[in-house]
C-alpha cells in the first residue's frame, strides 16, 4: 500500500482540480463590494464643506421704493453722516500697526510710529483686582493738552513691579519724566504722551496709553487742538 | 412751519445736486446708508462689508478709517456629496452683530506671587534685584503674539463669519476624501455640524491686523446697492 493519495494500486492518479482559486477571486470580490458598499454608507452620511457663490437677497424696509422719494432720503442720510463727520484736524491710530494719523479734510498731515496696549492682564494678588491694559477702541476727544506732564502712579504701575502700592497722595506716586515733554488727555487716564523707551515704538507695549516718539510728539501737540477727535481701531 | 419747508426745499435741492448727472441712488442704498447712520451717531467704531465692491471697510462716523481688499467671498455649508440643499441667502443691507469673536481669546495674566514693600528713599532692596532705570512704566519687551490669519466668528444671527487667507480646496477628489473623513467621524459619533460661514478671504496681514475688532457685540454692516 502506497502511502501517497495520488498512487491507488500502484496507478498515478491525477489530483482532483483545484478550486481555490475561485474561492479567493469570490472572497476579493465580496470584500472589495463590500468595501464599495461601506464606503458609499460613509459616503453618504459625511457633509464636507462645500463652498458657493456668496448670493445677496435684497430686503428693503417697508414702505421704500424707487424714485424721487428715495433720492431726498438718500441726500439727507448723505448730509446726517456728512455733519458726524469730524471737521479740522482728527487723529486715526491704528493699535495693530502701532500708526497714528493726523489728518484734516482726508489729508495727512502726519504719520507716526506709536506705540499701544499690551492686552494684558494684571491681577492684584492680594484682592484679585485685574487692569485690562487695552488701548480702547472708537471714538475720543483731546479734552486737554498739558507741556511736561506729570504722572500721578496709579495702582498697577507698583503691582505691576511688585510693590505694596503706596498711600494716595504720597510723593512716591509723583513721576515727572515717565510721560514726555507732551501729553494729550483722551478721558478715562488715557493720554497721548512721550517715552523715555523710544525704541519700543511700533510695538504693543503700553497699559492703555498711546507714545509717541518726541518729534511725532510735539507736532501733534502744536496742530491737534483741544476737541479734536481721536478715532482708535 | 417755516424752518421746516426750507429744510426741505434744501435737502431737495442737494438731492438733486448731488445725484447730478450720476445715476440716482437706489432703495438699497438708500437703505444701507439709513442703517449706518445708526452706528454712525454712536462713538463706536464698526465696520462695513460690501459684497458688490469685495471689501471690507473699518468706520466711524461715516468715516473710513482703513479698507481691506477681500479676493474672495464665498458661502461655506456642510453640504451632502449627494442630493445638496443649499442655504438661504442672506438678506441684506443688515446688521450682523458678533456673538463670540475671536478677539475675546484668552490674555496673558500677570500676577506678582506676593508684594513688597516700597523700599525708602535711599534704602537699599533686601533683594539682589536690578533697579528699573529709567524708572515709569515698564516696558513689556515679550512680544505680543500674533493672531491667527483663519478663524471664526460667531453670529448673532445663527450664521458664522470666517475670516481666512485661502478657501479649502474644492476639487471632486477633495470633497470625496472629505466626505469620507466626515461620515466616518460621524459614525464614530464624532461628527460636528457647523453653522453656514460667510467666508472673506484676504492675505494673511489684514486677516491679522483686524483679528482684535471683532470682539462680542461688535457689529458688522452689510451693504448693497449704489
Amino acid at each position: 500500500m502506497s502511502a501517497d493519495p495520488t498512487v491507488v494500486l500502484g496507478v498515478q492518479v491525477a489530483p482532483p482540480p483545484r478550486r481555490t482559486w475561485l474561492w479567493a477571486t469570490l472572497g476579493l470580490l465580496v470584500l472589495l463590494v463590500g468595501t464599495a458598499l461601506a464606503c458609499l454608507s460613509v459616503l453618504r452620511s459625511g457633509r464636507p464643506l462645500v463652498a458657493t457663490a456668496f448670493e445677496i437677497s435684497t430686503v428693503l424696509p417697508g414702505g421704500l421704493g424707487e424714485g424721487l422719494g428715495v433720492e431726498k432720503r438718500a441726500a439727507r442720510a448723505e448730509s446726517e453722516l456728512g455733519k458726524l463727520a469730524p471737521r479740522g484736524p482728527y487723529i486715526v491710530i491704528d493699535t495693530y500697526r502701532n500708526r497714528l494719523l493726523l489728518l484734516e479734510d482726508g489729508k495727512v498731515l502726519r504719520s507716526a510710529v506709536c506705540s499701544t496696549g499690551t492686552g494684558r492682564v494684571l491681577r492684584d494678588p492680594r484682592n484679585g483686582r485685574e487692569w485690562v491694559f487695552d488701548t480702547p477702541l472708537g471714538e475720543r476727544v483731546i479734552q486737554n493738552k498739558r507741556k511736561d506732564p506729570p504722572w500721578a502712579k496709579p495702582d498697577w504701575a507698583f503691582i505691576e513691579e511688585g510693590y505694596k502700592p503706596p498711600p494716595p497722595g504720597s510723593p512716591e506716586r509723583w513721576d515727572t519724566v515717565s510721560l514726555g515733554d507732551f501729553g494729550l488727555y483722551m478721558g478715562d487716564g488715557y493720554i497721548i504722551h512721550g517715552t523715555l523707551f523710544k525704541s519700543l515704538l511700533g510695538r504693543r507695549v503700553t497699559h492703555g496709553c498711546v507714545r509717541l516718539g518726541d518729534e511725532d510728539l510735539e507736532f501733534v501737540y502744536k496742530h491737534a487742538p483741544i476737541g479734536t477727535r481721536v478715532y482708535l481701531y | 412751519m417755516r424752518r421746516l419747508v426750507l429744510a426741505s426745499i434744501s435737502i431737495s435741492a442737494v438731492a438733486r445736486l448731488a445725484w447730478a448727472g450720476n445715476e440716482p441712488p437706489s432703495a438699497a442704498y438708500l437703505a444701507s446708508r439709513e442703517l449706518e447712520l445708526v452706528a454712525a451717531k454712536k462713538p463706536q467704531v464698526y465696520l462695513v462689508l460690501s459684497p458688490e465692491q469685495r471689501a471690507l471697510e473699518v468706520r466711524a462716523r461715516g468715516v473710513t478709517l482703513d479698507r481691506v481688499s477681500l479676493t474672495g467671498l464665498e458661502l461655506l455649508s456642510q453640504q451632502p456629496v449627494f442630493g445638496r440643499s443649499l442655504p438661504f441667502s442672506p438678506s441684506v443691507p443688515a446688521w450682523w452683530v458678533i456673538k463670540e469673536g475671536p478677539g475675546d481669546a484668552d490674555r496673558e495674566v500677570i500676577a506678582p506671587a506676593e508684594l513688597r514693600p516700597m523700599p525708602a528713599e535711599g534704602e537699599e532692596e533686601p533683594e539682589a534685584t536690578p533697579a528699573p532705570t529709567p524708572t515709569g512704566p515698564t516696558p513689556t519687551p515679550t512680544p505680543t503674539p500674533e493672531p491667527p490669519v483663519s478663524y471664526r466668528i460667531q453670529l448673532e444671527n445663527g450664521w458664522d463669519l470666517w475670516i481666512t487667507d485661502r478657501l479649502p480646496q474644492q476639487g471632486f477628489l477633495r470633497l470625496v476624501g472629505a466626505a469620507l473623513r466626515d461620515g466616518w467621524n460621524r459614525l464614530r459619533g464624532r461628527g460636528l455640524d457647523l453653522p453656514p460661514a460667510v467666508t472673506l478671504v484676504m492675505a494673511p496681514e489684514d486677516a491679522r491686523r483686524i483679528h482684535h475688532l471683532f470682539r462680542t457685540g461688535a457689529a458688522i454692516l452689510v451693504t448693497t446697492g449704489t
